[in-house]
């Protein structure tokens, strides 16, 4: 009902979101600065990154809740600027804040925003059922959901973006704030959710992103300043390794030539943390044995994307 | 449909409320209770009046035989001079005496050529009894206006002698605390809406298709059918209570309809200008208590000094219980409280429009 005429501006078939220099500005704080996007269609792409690094304000600006205060985006080919309803009619949006009708059962929250997107009674209770049975709240369908727990929530959040099946999915920390098994049960159905449609991410749990993401982007204070997969971004981390060894008996004399052979070596309480661009692991436990030390275990730490975090941002990835 | 998908969720987020059906349903049913019991009762509610044509003339004659004799409530009588009157009130045989003042008639006769004069009624009554007085001024005064069609100014003499007399209040301050249900209106609008926004819940739903005028009109329609189920709610209570209904039941309901049209409208204002249910709500209640008093719905607001009366009648309430009193205990039609409905309609249409217009601009970030 929202054509307005306007056609789809650019139709780049490979993919489902693109930002051009999307930024957004709040007072003197520029929460969103000029990121460049790429989404590709069937892909699952999380935005990473600690709180305050511009997140959600960017999923905001993208499913139309925000103007950009310039750039701008298009959500398979429509301009979220100049046709923001055609976009509301293409995403599914979970907000980071559960946002549900306390009073009313499942059901009818899934009604609600079902009908709301033009689809007729029958297919709303159809898809409705299916959707309760797949994430667990078959039960519980008629009660109220303000008795329900916060993963239960959650859960119908999500199912809430999913009722009318967008080809966009915009997932805003989907699993903030629950216990280890409901994130688990979360995780388990996003999974099911990949490759069907699009789906765009944010989390400042890292297992998070890594379990999940095809891609990732790393954003901090309003950019993307790191971007691949999971791997790429570890290996874009291989240019240092450590090893970490766990000893007896570690004499100054060893510690001595360690230093003189690595770059970084630290010990402390009969643990040695060595880090250099390359590290041979025989040649430093022979060295230990030779020195008299007793090596209890020794490993060479494979990067995590907390590392890849810390190396880019110079900060730690706050949980 | 969108809208209506809207109102239904809006509906059942309030009727499955018990906090918010307490206040919109129980509070100003209570209220009706208690001045139900305090002052109802099936005593004769009939008021001994005196009455003292100075003037003699057609008017006066007509305005003390046929308009004051046409009040069921008052029981007329006439006296020739003030000495026998003022005997009668002290003994308690009258509740009150009215002195129609040489040159009456022509002064309303001026008046309805267009005139600008004072027209004096002068009322002596006992002042002990605030409920009497009340009543009787306030009923007076009606009469005068309806004959007149004009402001008429009562001068009033208090004699401070005890009478006792039993009255059914009630059917004076039914139509009041009808009112008073509908400006709790104010609050339950304002929270309705700011408690959507503040939870998220309206972020939430701009980012489907609905469109702006969706909410609106998912809002509206649902307090307006609150509005409705309030007003016959109490229509029917005040019925039970003994409120003696005369005039016409839809005309009442339109007066009505039209005071909870506008706590919408104020409500839908402060909503618009609050962030919070804890900004708003206090908010709505320091505004409708106050003019709730001030309007009318406990006590009538003659009695009120003439600068606090004008405040109250810049708003739509006092209006609305002149004009539903009129029309449930008098049975006047809408020629006798044109003025008030009219005033009336200008508001709703008025707050509902800069509601909207507000509103909307909220929504926008």
């Amino acid at each position: 009902m929202t054509s307005n005429g306007i056609e789809p501006v650019k139709m780049d078939d490979e993919f489902a979101i693109q930002t051009f220099d999307l930024t957004r500005v709040f007072g003197n704080l520029v929460a969103v600065d000029g990121i460049e996007l790429n989404i590709k269609k069937g892909e699952l792409f999380a935005l990473l990154g600690p709180n305050g690094a511009g997140k959600t304000t960017t999923i905001n600006m993208l499913c139309c809740l925000l103007k950009p205060t310039s750039g701008t985006a298009t959500i398979l080919g429509y301009d979220i600027n100049r046709q923001p309803f055609r976009v509301k009619e293409i995403i599914g949006v979970s907000p980071q804040e559960t946002v549900i009708s306390e009073r009313l059962n499942p059901l009818e929250n899934l009604n609600l925003i079902g009908r709301i997107h033009g689809l007729d009674a029958r297919e709303v209770k159809i898809r409705s059922q299916q959707l309760l049975e797949i994430m667990g709240l078959g039960e519980r369908a008629k009660d109220q959901v303000r008795k329900f727990s916060g993963g239960m929530k959650r859960r119908l959040n999500i199912m809430m973006a999913l009722i009318h099946n967008p080809k966009i999915l915009f997932l805003d920390e989907p699993t903030l704030g629950l216990d280890p098994q409901a994130r688990r049960a979360i995780w388990d159905y996003i999974v099911q959710l990949k490759g069907e449609r699009t789906i765009l991410l944010t989390t400042h749990y890292m297992d998070e992103a890594d379990f999940l993401a095809d891609r990732i982007g790393i954003m901090d204070n309003g950019k993307v300043v790191a971007l691949g997969t999971s791997t790429e971004l570890k290996i874009s981390m291989l240019e240092k390794h450590t090893m970490i060894i766990y000893a007896w008996n570690i004499t100054q004399k060893v510690i001595k030539e360690m230093r003189s052979k690595y770059a970084e070596v630290e010990v402390t309480d009969g643990t040695m943390i060595i880090t250099d661009k390359k590290l041979d692991f025989k040649e430093i436990v022979d060295l230990l044995h030779s020195s008299g030390a007793v090596v209890r275990s020794a490993y060479i730490k494979e990067p995590t994307l907390d590392d890849v975090f810390l190396h880019i941002t110079g900060t730690e990835l706050r949980e | 449909m969108r809208f209506w998908e809207l109102c239904r969720r809006n509906l059942k987020e309030t009727y499955r409320d018990p906090l918010a059906l307490g206040f919109l349903l129980v509070f100003p049913l209570l209220f009706m209770l208690l001045f139900g019991l305090a002052f109802g009762g099936d005593t004769a509610s009939t008021f001994p009046i005196g009455v003292i044509d100075n003037d003699h003339s057609q008017i006066s004659q007509a305005f003390a035989d046929e308009k004051l004799a046409e009040v069921p409530v008052f029981e007329l009588s006439t006296y020739d001079d003030t000495t026998d009157a003022e005997k009668d009130l002290k003994f308690g045989e009258l509740s009150a005496y009215i002195t129609i003042p040489r040159g009456f008639g022509q002064q309303v006769a001026q008046k309805w050529q267009g005139e600008e004069t004072d027209v004096i009624l002068q009322m002596t009554y006992d002042e002990s009894d605030i409920t009497i007085s009340e009543q009787i001024i306030s009923i007076v005064n009606t009469v005068t206006h309806s004959f007149a069609r004009i402001e008429v100014p009562v001068t009033v003499n208090a004699n401070p002698i005890h009478i006792e007399t039993e009255i059914t209040f009630i059917d004076f301050m039914g139509p009041g605390i009808i009112i008073f249900g509908l400006l709790i209106l104010i609050p339950t609008s304002a929270r309705v809406m700011v408690r959507d926004k503040e939870k998220g819940f309206l972020s939430r739903l701009l980012t489907t298709p609905a469109r702006p005028l969706d909410f609106l009109s998912g809002y509206s329609l649902c307090l307006v059918a609150i509005a409705i189920a309030q007003i016959i709610l109490f229509m029917a209570a005040a019925y039970g209570f003994g409120v003696d209904i005369v005039g016409s039941l839809w005309l009442a309901f339109l007066v009505f309809f039209l005071a909870g049209l506008s706590s919408i409208g104020i409500g839908m204002v402060v909503a618009s200008l609050s962030k919070s249910e804890n900004q708003a709500e206090p908010l709505c209640w320091l505004f409708a208590m106050p003019l709730a008093m001030l309007s009318g719905c406990w006590f009538s607001i003659q009695l009120l000094p003439s600068y606090l009366r004008d405040i109250a009648s810049a708003f739509p309430y006092a209006h609305a219980i002149e004009a539903s009193r009129g029309v449930l205990i008098r049975g006047v039609g809408m020629e006798g409280i044109g003025t008030d409905f009219l005033f009336l309609v200008g508001w709703a249409v008025g707050i509902f429009i800069i509601g909207t217009f507000l509103f909307r601009r909220s929504m926008r970030s």
